[in-house]
């Protein structure tokens, strides 16, 4: 579910980011460092975990396709909601360098689709309430389930939303989000299971990892929702705000992507194409603005295509050649180094 | 088990080549992370159909692989793990986007497969760039630079700390795999009955083994502290490259480069 540089605009990555920074320098805030200092390796051996874990793939049954755990709700239940987003932004970071997994720009809203719903949302407001009446293997088994599924359907429609404001895909809101949320159903049933038979597990053997009151020590007693509440709504503000920017400028959306999925003609799909790509011009091209197609006349369309495709063969070979020549023109030179060295 | 010693090396190999020495690898850490995230902001800017606007951005990718040493392939095979989620979303355009947009050689080419194409070439420059601000910077500097940029000490802790025990724990999992395997007499995986049990008891090694590094270090005068941060001035080389990493792809999104190249040439004009 991690999102990619590519399908991201780099207003919607902004935005994300402000949401994700602000709610991680909460996190920051609500450690009492002292405490912190001997839960570090803990939460930096969570994040390991979570790295390891997601290589032992399951077989999915029916489907026998296969799946991993994500983690969000295992890590807060054993850190707390706090330090998990925290271990949860440095494993998204290094997945993001390392593994070309997610993306730098969309680092914010992977962190907050993946780490701030589950440990921020899900888990205090939903895990931590229904584990109240007391902990026993069922409780935890059934809660768990039900958290991962909430936290990953509210994680893959957050991934709908934010890819459709990019602009990225064609695909029409309503059938991209009917498309991901049953998929991130049968996801969230199985992660659900195996993270719950993990928690159970754990419960039962060491007890002690789970994160309840003694180890809410970590977390500073002064404990008020309200500047996280404060962070949402800033979120929503922005989130809100781009996203009347979208309508406004294409009010008949939805009635649009329905027509589409029935059968439109390519004339009136072509004029849509048009608008649609203005409007989110408007919203997420601070640069001057590129008229690449926009000029009526098919012929010139044609022309400028075709120039346009032998420009790009063009460069391409240049750029080759140029890499070629660098790394032609190093080795020389190490092999002439090599032989004064020797002589 | 192929799988596993190799996610390993495929995490510390780009470390490997980060401690090179060459052009890119001198330059400030800084520098690069601006470079880098300036270059994604513009290739990410520009809209879906822009497939001929992105071209001009190979450039950047390919000559730095090029001065750094780095090998082409190692960068290459890591793009492509990039590439499904990204597909997904650009193959919809196919589906949904089949306005024709040029007929070039009697062949019509829509609006969705330009749209297509430009998604997955975006993609492999972002990443590309990411791949290499890695292979040429080691962790240990970039780490520095985020102390620089006054991110908390914390923070920074918990993402080297992280980075490191990623390989002991792999260690730790192929050694529980492989011994699952053998006495279940299969290299299937793990059923889903046994996932609770096994990733549970991973976890609580896991857990025993933070306990023992954290008491290690403790021994040898582990603090969270403030520490001395080093200061590296920016060279003169720096800011040229700073200049010429920045000015080249605003350059090349505010002019069509591959249109103003072919231009150049007799009678190419169609």
């Amino acid at each position: 579910m991690h999102m990619a540089d590519a399908l991201l605009s780099p207003a919607v990555g902004a935005a994300m980011y402000v949401a994700s920074t602000g709610a991680l320098a909460r996190s920051t805030h609500k450690i009492d460092v002292e405490a912190l200092e001997k839960k570090i390796p803990i939460m930096a051996v969570a994040g390991s975990f979570v790295f390891a874990a997601q290589m032992i793939n399951f077989t999915i049954p029916i489907t026998g396709s296969s799946g991993h755990i994500g983690g969000g709700i295992l890590l807060a239940a054993m850190l707390g909601g706090y330090p998990a987003l925290m271990t949860i932004a440095a494993v998204l970071g290094i997945q993001a360098l390392f593994f070309a997994d997610g993306g730098l720009l969309a680092l914010g809203a992977n962190i907050f689709n993946l780490g701030v719903i589950p440990c921020l949302f899900v888990y205090p407001l939903l895990f931590k309430p229904l584990m109240k009446k007391g902990t026993s293997a069922k409780s935890i088994t059934l809660t768990s389930i039900l958290a991962v599924i909430v936290s990953l359907q509210l994680g893959a429609f957050g991934v709908v939303f934010e890819t459709v404001l990019s602009g990225i895909t064609k695909l029409p809101f309503v059938t991209f989000l009917l498309m991901m949320q049953p998929i991130h159903l049968a996801i969230g049933i199985i992660e659900g299971i195996v993270t719950a038979g993990v928690l159970a597990f754990v419960f039962s053997m060491r007890p002690e990892i789970l994160d309840h009151e003694d180890n809410q020590r970590v977390i500073k007693k002064s404990k008020s929702l309200k500047r996280v509440f404060a962070i949402l709504l800033l979120t929503t503000l922005i989130m809100g705000g781009l996203l009347a920017l979208f309508a406004s400028s294409n009010p008949d959306g939805l009635e649009w992507s329905i027509q589409k999925v029935t059968g439109v003609s390519e004339l009136e799909a072509q004029g849509f194409v048009h608008s649609f790509a203005a409007s989110i011009q408007k919203l997420s091209a601070f640069m001057p603005k590129y008229d690449y197609a926009s000029s009526g006349n098919q012929s010139s369309i044609n022309a400028t295509t075709a120039a346009g495709l032998i420009g790009s063969g063009l460069t391409f070979a240049l750029a080759g050649s140029i890499g070629f020549g660098i790394t032609r023109a190093k080795k020389k030179r190490k092999r002439k180094e090599t032989e004064s060295a020797l002589h | 088990m192929k799988n596993f010693s190799s996610k390993v090396n495929e995490i510390y190999s780009l470390e490997q080549f980060s401690s090179m020495d060459t052009v890119i690898h001198r330059l400030h850490p800084s520098v690069k992370i601006t470079a880098t995230f300036f270059y994604i902001l513009m290739v990410v800017s520009f809209d879906r159909y822009a497939f001929t606007r992105m071209v001009p951005y190979v450039f950047y990718p390919v000559i730095i692989i090029a001065l750094a040493e780095i090998p082409y392939s190692l960068i290459l095979s890591r793009l492509l793990l990039a590439l499904p989620f990204t597909m997904f979303a650009g193959i919809s355009n196919i589906l949904f986007d089949q306005a024709i947009l040029v007929r070039i050689l009697g062949v019509s080419i829509s609006y969705g497969f330009v749209s297509f194409v430009t998604l997955g070439f975006r993609a492999l420059l972002c990443v590309a760039a990411i791949l290499i601000l890695v292979a040429t910077t080691p962790f240990t500097s970039l780490t520095g630079q985020l102390r620089r940029m006054k991110i908390p000490e914390m923070f920074i802790v918990l993402f080297e700390m992280t980075y490191r025990y990623i390989g002991s724990l792999i260690e730790e999992t192929t050694i529980m795999i492989i011994a699952y395997q053998l006495r279940r007499n299969s290299n299937k995986g793990i059923d889903m009955k046994h996932m609770g049990s096994f990733v549970g008891q991973l976890l609580i090694r896991s857990f025993d083994k933070a306990q023992q590094v954290y008491d290690a270090m403790k021994c040898r005068g582990y603090g969270l502290y403030a520490r001395h941060i080093k200061k590296v001035r920016l060279t003169a080389l720096d800011y040229g490259f700073l200049v010429i990493a920045c000015g080249l792809p605003l350059l090349f999104r505010l002019l069509d480069v591959s249109q103003t190249f072919q231009q150049f040439l007799p009678g190419a004009r169609t």
